[in-house]
């Protein structure tokens, strides 16, 4: 018999950027962690560091770690889950109804809003495996569907003053100093860590994500664990739904409006692969904590609220692209402008750019000049 | 060469038609254990959709398949695979992700209890993989834990025939165009890997474009044209250029 011998690749020869990359997806966030944190030891280090406050990051990071835990199977399958806010504000919704008008115990009342949630999210699997609808169409349309029910059902209303069993689920403590939520948070975690290593569901998510057509050829059966993904991501979010409820002990139906982009934000920053096939729990939990310190540092800067939602996009673009760039295996080349110039194409875009640019200043100096004196609106 | 004299597997009097296209007809084939046979032929001369018929993913319109002389029919790829017939495709069907073990048992995990649960037994399918690949192709990896993506051509081959040769039961393997997508070295090498697995007892059918490769590593010759055998030939007894005239039908079957 002849033996083929391996030629590994010696570690030193690979480069810098080559070794920590499988590390990327901790490392990243815990970066820009420590960044924050400078930053605010430096411009807020008093309110910033109170303890209150980082009971506050943490109780905000727990309310997306079940999503997060959940989005990352999704993502790593090469999917994505546009509805998991409305199911979190449609399921929490149902159960406040019962609890409050039908007198439901609460307890009965927290499997009923999971399994719901796992019932929203089981549609979706299905809208996308069964009726082949693209994943980002599929659960956009079904974000719409179910905001709209949640709506129809409690109208303006917002629903108040829940049984204690809830708001211990969203604000308690346990064992006097941690917060219920984050515990609740942590198991989901672990359990997402676990899963993902040592079942099939696991081991299917990344095949799936990698390789979809290998994994058919190999018997795994794709659609059965896409749609087990959007199920266990339905009743994640139904459990942040919870966690809300009992937080504000108050839910409507507009509730969770940014859910969808801040899991997702968190999953990617953690250096899951949006290409699918490269999850990391770890890298989601540090995404979480990264997103809830960076939010909570706008708010200790006195802020203005809108500015989140700046900030959260401009985080997810510049964590996308930098993983982008580490994947791409040509890095010579490039980083010059003069060279960027050189390419016809980019030439033309150029081009375009000052166009707009030429063509707005010429409209915004005609503007002010013919400008009259404003009308009241309305 | 011929380890016995009845054929593991045979194929008799096959037809397909896609629609109004006659992909094969009336095909007959014979593999028998310890040889390999090489099928080559034209684009378009009905050499994948033959071995697809062998290995369940394709059912023949009309003629049948025989294993060990008793008529067989196959449901899907799962009834080959229980049967002991597995193929190696050209796109290797690997998920690049995952580790060479991962890949190893993809579709077919190792488990074992854990609380009451059916958990994935990583160690067991780690050291399995390692074992398979050793043994049965002669190769060592330096690092099982790396991704798939990592390694070479020729090992991540090594590891999608692991996958095929994991099987006990293994009696008949088809790899479709094995040396394509590497390069000299790691042809070679594949190719020795093709002969120590039919020194093993397989019955190994390789399609291929490179006559180079099929005169080295084959004992016997089909030749498809047009969707019929064109002929069957002992390597031995023949030259590249006989072949390429049965390929292109500038000389009629002399065997």
């Amino acid at each position: 018999m002849t033996t083929v011998s391996t030629a590994p690749v010696p570690a030193s020869s690979r480069g810098m950027i080559a070794r920590i990359e499988p590390f990327m997806g901790v490392l990243g966030p815990l970066v820009m962690i420590v960044m924050i944190a400078a930053f605010m030891g430096v411009f807020e280090p008093t309110r910033y560091f109170r303890l209150s406050n980082m009971n506050q990051i943490l109780l905000d990071a727990a309310l997306y770690m079940p999503m997060a835990m959940a989005m990352t199977f999704v993502i790593t399958q090469r999917g994505i889950d546009l509805s998991v806010g409305s199911v979190a504000a449609l399921s929490a919704i149902i159960v406040a109804f019962l609890m409050k008008q039908y007198g439901f115990p609460a307890w009965v009342c927290v499997f009923i809003a999971l399994g719901m949630g796992g019932v929203m999210g089981l549609i979706n699997g299905l809208v996308i495996t069964r009726l082949k609808v693209p994943d980002l169409i599929g659960t956009l349309a079904m974000d719409l569907v179910y905001r709209g029910f949640a709506l129809v059902l409690a109208k303006g209303l917002v629903l108040a003053r829940f049984p204690d069993l809830i708001t211990e689920i969203g604000r308690g403590q346990m064992f006097g100093i941690l917060p219920t939520p984050v515990v609740i948070g942590l198991i989901t975690m672990i359990a997402g860590y676990f899963i993902l290593r040592n079942t099939h569901f696991g081991r299917y998510s990344i095949a799936i994500g990698s390789n979809p057509e290998a994994s058919e050829m190999t018997g795994v059966s794709v659609d059965r664990h896409k749609v087990y993904a959007y199920t266990l991501m339905g009743a994640m979010a139904a459990l942040a739904g919870l966690l809300l409820m009992g937080k504000l002990n108050a839910i409507q139906a507009t509730s969770a409006p940014y859910f969808n982009l801040h899991v997702i934000a968190a999953v990617v920053v953690g250096g899951t692969s949006l290409f699918g096939g490269r999850p990391s729990i770890v890298g989601s939990l540090a995404g979480v904590l990264l997103l809830s310190m960076m939010i909570n540092a706008l708010v200790t800067l006195r802020i203005e609220f809108f500015w989140q939602s700046v900030a959260s996009g401009v985080v997810i673009i510049l964590s996308v692209a930098a993983y982008a760039w580490l994947q791409k295996k040509d890095r010579d080349g490039a980083g010059s402008i003069g060279a960027a110039l050189a390419n016809p194409d980019n030439r033309k875009i150029l081009a375009l750019a000052l166009t707009f640019v030429a063509v707005l200043a010429v409209l915004m100096i005609a503007g002010a000049l013919l400008a009259t004196a404003p009308a009241a609106s309305g | 060469m011929r380890a016995q004299s009845r054929p593991v597997i045979s194929m008799r009097g096959i037809k397909k038609r896609f629609g109004g296209v006659v992909a094969l007809d009336g095909v007959d084939l014979d593999a028998f254990a310890g040889e390999v046979l090489a099928i080559v032929g034209d684009n378009g001369a009905g050499k994948s959709t033959l071995i697809k018929i062998l290995t369940g993913v394709y059912q023949p319109t009309e003629g049948h398949v025989e294993l060990d002389g008793k008529r067989f029919v196959m449901a899907d790829h799962s009834d080959a695979i229980s049967n002991g017939i597995d193929a190696v495709y050209q796109n290797l069907a690997i998920a690049d992700h995952l580790t060479p073990a991962q890949n190893l048992f993809l579709g077919s995990e190792l488990t074992r209890r854990f609380l009451g649960l059916e958990v994935l037994d990583n160690a067991r399918m780690e050291t399995e993989a390692k074992e398979v690949l050793r043994s049965r192709l002669g190769v060592e990896l330096r690092d099982m834990k790396v991704p798939t993506e990592s390694l070479s051509g020729g090992q991540r081959q090594a590891v999608a025939i692991a996958r095929a040769v994991r099987h006990k039961d293994l009696r008949v393997l088809v790899m479709d165009e094995p040396t394509a997508a590497l390069g000299p070295q790691e042809t070679a090498r594949t190719l020795d890997l093709i002969k120590s697995l039919r020194d093993q007892g397989l019955a190994v059918i390789v399609i291929s474009h490179s006559l180079d490769d099929v005169f080295e590593v084959s004992d016997r010759i089909h030749i498809q044209r047009r969707g019929t055998c064109a002929g069957v030939v002992n390597t031995a007894d023949v030259s590249v250029e006989d072949v390429l005239g049965l390929i292109t039908g500038a000389k009629a079957a002399a065997a």
